[in-house]
């Protein structure tokens, strides 16, 4: 036992309880709590309606009597009628609020067996969210044939529950089978290899389940960010720690006038052309999950209203005066180092602190070669699902598509959409359901054209944290174009040799280059761009 | 340190032992309390019977928690005085009282000691048995006791209270009780409170009925409306060597006749054996008999179980000598050195 003292609340019997001459012939719930040869109740709190009070001085003179070790103290609580669920719900919050609780001192049981069924209720739910830091005991009287039963026995029997679910061994096992479970779901059931990926998700899961916290997903366009954010909210929801729905947005997607009023509202009238009010997509995710993605492009405006909206959750919709509560979780979605866009001053610092408590690199296609054939299996069965017709590769054809997938210089730029994109278009070709090695060659050729044809938007992407804008904006397309493609080797190589033979692999073949690494070294020197890489720990100093 | 096994003899064990320890100043430990019961460890009622003997033997103590198996007592010497012991769940008083008045026998100065919970239930021997059998013998040891019940406290509701006052000898003498002699008397008394009447006159019959005591011999005493419900029948058998009590209780779902058949039944074993000392007394005899300078007595044979735990016991902590030798089929003869 702990040394701390026993303390039981409970409400009075008034029928279980009642006096009368007869009452030491029968089972009386709240004395007989008190009269356990294992269990020395320090003190009894006894909950009594007004007209029981001298019932109630009954029992604590009869309690005095059994246990001398007992301070029972009489509480009046008049509160109406015991079967009205509002009402006693009400009283006992109240209650739980006010009662001074030592739970380093004292250890609480709520004596259950007395009460109406409601207050049993109350009771329950008051100490299941631990608004009464108490455990549950519940008494019951003795067997029928007293005579065989030792004196501590015919005081009947108590159970004492405690409402902590991770206590019980068979209970916590089964929680573990369930969480297997949600990694399995948080990957939409593919059977990822990629042990630094499954570790991810597992930390995710356990986050997801546990915590309310924003939480901050980051990783390439394609690596999954949405996917992943809808089934953390689907998680979320099915143990219960959201009941609203999910709500999706791009915030690249509602730059400019209409953003404000798109994510907080508006009320009718506040603008030109707002004809009715409109609660916002921050209201609609209300005790739900609002995910945004590519929150960088956020307006600041905009960041300082969701700052203020997930600090006090509530905000102050366009052109209202009052302010309207959101109870939200947040998950954000970014592309970019949110910590750049900061220094650059396009992204507020404290919004950055409030949002990356739990933050996740979700790595993309690329650096997971082991999940591409996981993610190959994963895509085709959802084709066949959607469409009705299985197809499958045969054997030399996937070899040689795995082959492709899993090289070092398939960059899978687009990520999975790219091989959503890649399968989608090889099911679709397939004749008879089966894909050809014939059909695979002309995807391979389809998606290395693709690659070349990058968007100059993701040479930007990629020189801007090096070089920052104003420099990026300064060079011809013609440099742009090179001086991006060689970074990109470069950080996927992870040194200036290796990013030196793929570089100029045409010219090693034909012997014509001798010091690949020094040509990159001084490419880079000559764009400034050596340094910067050095600096982030891509290329050894 | 002294280390007892508590997992044979139960709370006996360990009373005997509170009560040597204060005697003697050695500590103790004990442990496995309780073992292999199905609820082990210290209950409520041992509990109390550690506290009050740290009260009377000024002791330090650990382990003294409901559920507890292990207790160690390091007792500093004897506080005579005013005590008051309040026993939970109508346990029995005078286990309490056991566990505390060997030491007070030869304390420097007079012990008053109050006791409130159970005076009379059917798990230990009843105030009646302390007051008319137990103490006289005590006093002719040397020491003075006097009991006085003010109050009865019956199975399940307590509440009874006594006091026994103590003026201490400066060392206990021997004792002799080996000759019943002749019976003097054979009287029976019914208690009863908050019950029907018509079981009390029940047993009366059936008294009557079982024994040739003659039916002036029972009398019926309807206790105050303060007690809480219960029912004993108390007879007592006063011969030349002392007044022996025996006791049986009224339960619901026992009839009446049974309750006097299971008193009556040791009170005509007792007279037949024609020993002086009955299965209770040679139990609670032991130990004060090993503290002070020893002693005989004859008693039923078999003994009871208690009794020879309570010899190992004694043998073991004071290397007292105790024998216990059958002399006819159902008697048996006691010596304690």
């Amino acid at each position: 036992m702990s040394g701390k003292r026993t303390v039981v609340l409970g409400f009075l019997g008034s029928n279980l309880d009642a006096g009368g001459r007869k009452r030491w012939d029968r089972w009386r719930p709240t004395v007989d709590l008190c009269r356990h040869d294992d269990l020395i109740v320090d003190r009894l709190e006894i909950l009594h309606d007004r007209a029981w009070t001298s019932l109630a001085s009954i029992v604590r003179n009869d309690v005095r009597q059994v246990s001398p070790e007992t301070e029972t103290v009489l509480r009046v609580t008049d509160m109406g009628d015991p079967w009205d669920f509002e009402a006693v719900y009400a009283h006992l919050h109240d209650f739980a609020a006010e009662y001074p609780w030592r739970p380093e001192e004292e250890d609480y049981l709520i004596h259950i067996t007395t009460g109406t069924h409601v207050a049993q209720i109350c009771w329950f739910l008051l100490a299941e969210s631990r608004r009464i830091p108490a455990k549950l005991v519940q008494t019951a009287p003795p067997a029928r044939n007293q005579r065989d039963l030792d004196p501590a026995e015919r005081a009947g029997t108590y159970t004492i529950i405690d409402l902590d679910l991770s206590r019980y061994d068979r209970i916590a096992t089964r929680f573990a089978r369930e969480q297997i479970a949600g990694l399995s779901f948080l990957k939409s059931g593919i059977a990822t290899r990629n042990v630094a990926f499954n570790a991810l998700i597992e930390r995710i899961e356990r986050v997801a389940i546990v915590s309310p916290a924003p939480i901050l997903l980051q990783g390439p366009t394609g690596s999954g960010k949405s996917r992943l954010a809808r089934r953390i909210y689907e998680l979320k929801r099915a143990r219960s720690k959201v009941v609203g729905g999910f709500v999706e947005v791009n915030c690249a997607t509602i730059r400019g006038d209409g953003a404000m009023s798109a994510l907080f509202g508006h009320v009718k009238g506040s603008f030109t052309g707002a004809l009715r009010d409109r609660p916002g997509l921050l209201r609609a995710a209300d005790h739900g999950v609002l995910f945004l993605d590519e929150v960088a492009e956020l307006g600041v405006e905009e960041q300082a209203l969701l700052l203020r909206a997930l600090e006090e959750k509530t905000f102050l919709s366009v052109g209202a005066d009052t302010e309207v509560g959101s109870d939200f979780q947040l998950i954000a979605g970014t592309n970019t180092d949110l910590a750049e866009a900061v220094a650059e001053g396009r992204f507020r610092e404290d919004l950055l602190a409030r949002i990356n408590l739990w933050t996740f690199h979700l790595p993309g296609l690329a650096a997971r070669p082991e999940d591409v054939e996981p993610n190959v299996d994963y895509e085709l069965a959802r084709f066949a699902e959607s469409t009705g017709c299985t197809v499958r590769f045969n054997k030399e054809a996937r070899d040689a598509f795995l082959r492709f997938a899993t090289a070092p210089d398939a960059t899978w730029p687009g990520n999975f959409r790219d091989l959503n994109a890649a399968l989608t278009r090889l099911a679709t070709l397939a004749e008879s359901g089966r894909i050809t090695v014939d059909l695979v060659a002309e995807e391979v050729l389809r998606l290395r054209a693709t690659w070349q044809r990058r968007r100059p938007d993701d040479d930007v992407a990629t020189l801007v944290p090096l070089l920052g804008r104003d420099s990026v904006d300064a060079l011809d397309r013609f440099d742009r174009v090179q001086l991006a493609d060689v970074v990109r080797v470069v950080r996927r190589s992870g040194s200036l040799s290796a990013a030196g033979r793929e570089l100029f692999a045409r010219s090693r073949a034909r012997k014509q280059s001798v010091n690949d690494a020094d040509r990159v070294r001084k490419y880079l020197i000559r764009h400034g761009a050596l340094e910067p890489l050095r600096s982030q720990g891509v290329v050894s100093s | 340190m002294r280390v007892i096994d508590g997992s044979v003899g139960g709370g006996q064990i360990l009373r005997s032992s509170l009560a040597l320890s204060i005697v003697t100043g050695e500590p103790f430990r004990i442990n496995a309390i309780r073992a292999g019961r199905k609820r082990p460890g210290l209950m409520r009622q041992h509990l109390t019977a550690v506290r009050a003997a740290a009260a009377v033997g000024v002791a330090q103590v650990t382990g003294d928690e409901l559920g507890s198996t292990s207790v160690t007592f390091r007792p500093a010497g004897v506080c005579a005085g005013q005590h008051e012991f309040h026993i939970a769940t109508a346990g029995s008083a005078g286990l309490v009282l056991q566990t505390v008045l060997p030491a007070l026998l030869t304390a420097e100065k007079p012990s008053h000691i109050v006791l409130r919970g159970g005076t009379h239930n059917q798990w230990a021997p009843p105030f009646d048995f302390l007051e008319r059998t137990f103490l006289p013998l005590i006093e002719r040891m040397g020491p003075t006791c006097s009991a006085r019940l003010t109050r009865h406290g019956f199975y399940p509701a307590g509440g009874g209270r006594f006091t026994v006052d103590v003026t201490p000898a400066p060392r206990l003498k021997r004792l002799e009780v080996l000759e019943r002699g002749n019976v003097l008397s054979t009287t029976g008394r019914v208690l009863v409170s908050r019950i029907p009447p018509g079981a009390a006159t029940r047993e009366v019959a059936a008294l009557a009925e079982l024994t040739d005591w003659g039916p002036d011999a029972f009398r019926i005493e309807e206790l105050p409306q303060r007690q809480g419900p219960g029912n004993v029948i108390l007879l007592e058998v006063e011969s030349d060597a002392l007044t022996a009590v025996f006791a049986a209780f009224g339960q619901r779902g026992v009839r009446a006749e049974r309750v006097a058949e299971l008193a009556a039944r040791q009170a005509l074993a007792y007279i037949a054996a024609g020993v002086p000392v009955g299965r209770h007394l040679a139990d609670q005899l032991l130990l004060p008999m090993a503290i002070g300078a020893g002693g005989s007595f004859r008693t039923l044979h078999p003994v009871d179980d208690h009794v020879t735990t309570n010899a190992t016991l004694l043998r073991e902590w004071l290397g007292v000598a105790i024998e216990i030798e059958p002399d006819t089929e159902t008697t048996a003869r006691v010596t304690v050195k």
